[in-house]
């Protein structure tokens, strides 16, 4: 069996142009960024070859950037591994993982509604939990949204 | 008030629906039907279907999506109809007031007859509302007499 320390230097000689950086947070938790056009590279390598499960993806607006992080379990070491990608955040792109990991699809669905993250090679990227009026282009969780509903009542009529 | 509310407020059948809610005032709401509180004891029976019901029993902070359908519900009861509002997400939204998936109250789309506050409001609390909004319909027609 692969050991901790071993599977994560490989990881790092195999990707040596692709991983930015590392930050080894704790025993079970280990964050690695990586570039963006590397992404489906790695994902197929932690999928096909370690074996490893995606739990999910996580999209957060970092002011600076639009950040996603994609966690996968290594559960034969007990060891979480996220995936950092900094996408820019004027016209975010990121490549799918969909046909890959078929449980992307609906967390890309959710990430490009709320950051409007483009994923490139989506195969359907409808809206998922926002309503079926909400107005195209208006991202909810971005840090500069605006209230654009004139008809909503936001204060308690006391 | 009309004969059709008078007949409906001996049992009233109440109809349990979540636009969104956290889950914890439906669990309430689900504990005045169990033996320990017993709302059967005012004749009241959880409606399966809306087109049963008399009572609506209303929780949640009204989203974008569920309004669509409660609107659509709203319909479908067979009219005169009672609607409580139960919990503070029913009320006033709550903490989810500037949330941009809950743009308006529910007393704004459709009309509440009691409110219910508490987050949640205990089933006891639940009980007294249902036989006060009871007292209210019977008051209004006292009244009009």
């Amino acid at each position: 069996m692969m050991t901790r320390e071993k599977i994560l230097k490989d990881l790092q000689e195999k990707f040596k142009s692709d991983i930015i950086d590392v930050f080894d947070k704790s025993p079970k938790r280990v964050y690695i960024g990586i570039r963006p056009e590397s992404l489906r590279k790695v994902a197929e390598y932690v999928v096909g070859i370690l074996n490893a499960r995606f739990n999910i993806a996580t999209g957060l607006d970092a002011r600076r950037h639009i950040e996603i992080l994609y966690h996968f379990t290594l559960e034969d070491i007990n060891l979480l591994v996220s995936f950092r990608v900094k996408l820019d955040r004027t016209s975010p792109k990121a490549d799918s993982l969909t046909d890959i990991l078929e449980g992307a699809n609906w967390i890309e669905r959710e990430i490009h509604e709320m950051l409007g993250v483009d994923f490139r090679g989506h195969p359907d990227l409808r809206k998922l939990l926002l309503s079926d009026d909400w107005p195209e282009g208006v991202c909810p969780l971005k840090a500069d949204y605006k209230e654009w509903d004139k008809k909503a009542i936001r204060d308690r009529g006391i | 008030m009309s004969l059709k509310l008078k007949a409906l407020l001996k049992s009233p059948w109440v109809f349990h629906l979540s636009t969104g809610s956290c889950n914890n005032c439906d669990i309430e709401l689900l504990d005045c039907l169990t033996p320990r509180f017993d709302i059967e004891r005012f004749g009241m029976v959880l409606a399966g279907s809306i087109k049963h019901a008399d009572v609506l029993l209303v929780t949640g902070s009204c989203t974008r999506q569920s309004v669509i359908r409660m609107k659509r519900l709203y319909e479908q009861v067979p009219k005169p109809c009672l609607v409580v509002a139960i919990g503070e997400c029913a009320l006033s939204r709550g903490m989810f007031i500037h949330s941009y998936n809950c743009p308006v109250p529910l007393d704004k789309i459709i009309p509440v007859d009691i409110y219910i506050p508490g987050c949640p409001p205990k089933p006891e609390a639940i009980i007294a509302g249902v036989v006060k909004l009871i007292e209210k319909v019977k008051k209004e027609k006292r009244c009009e007499k």
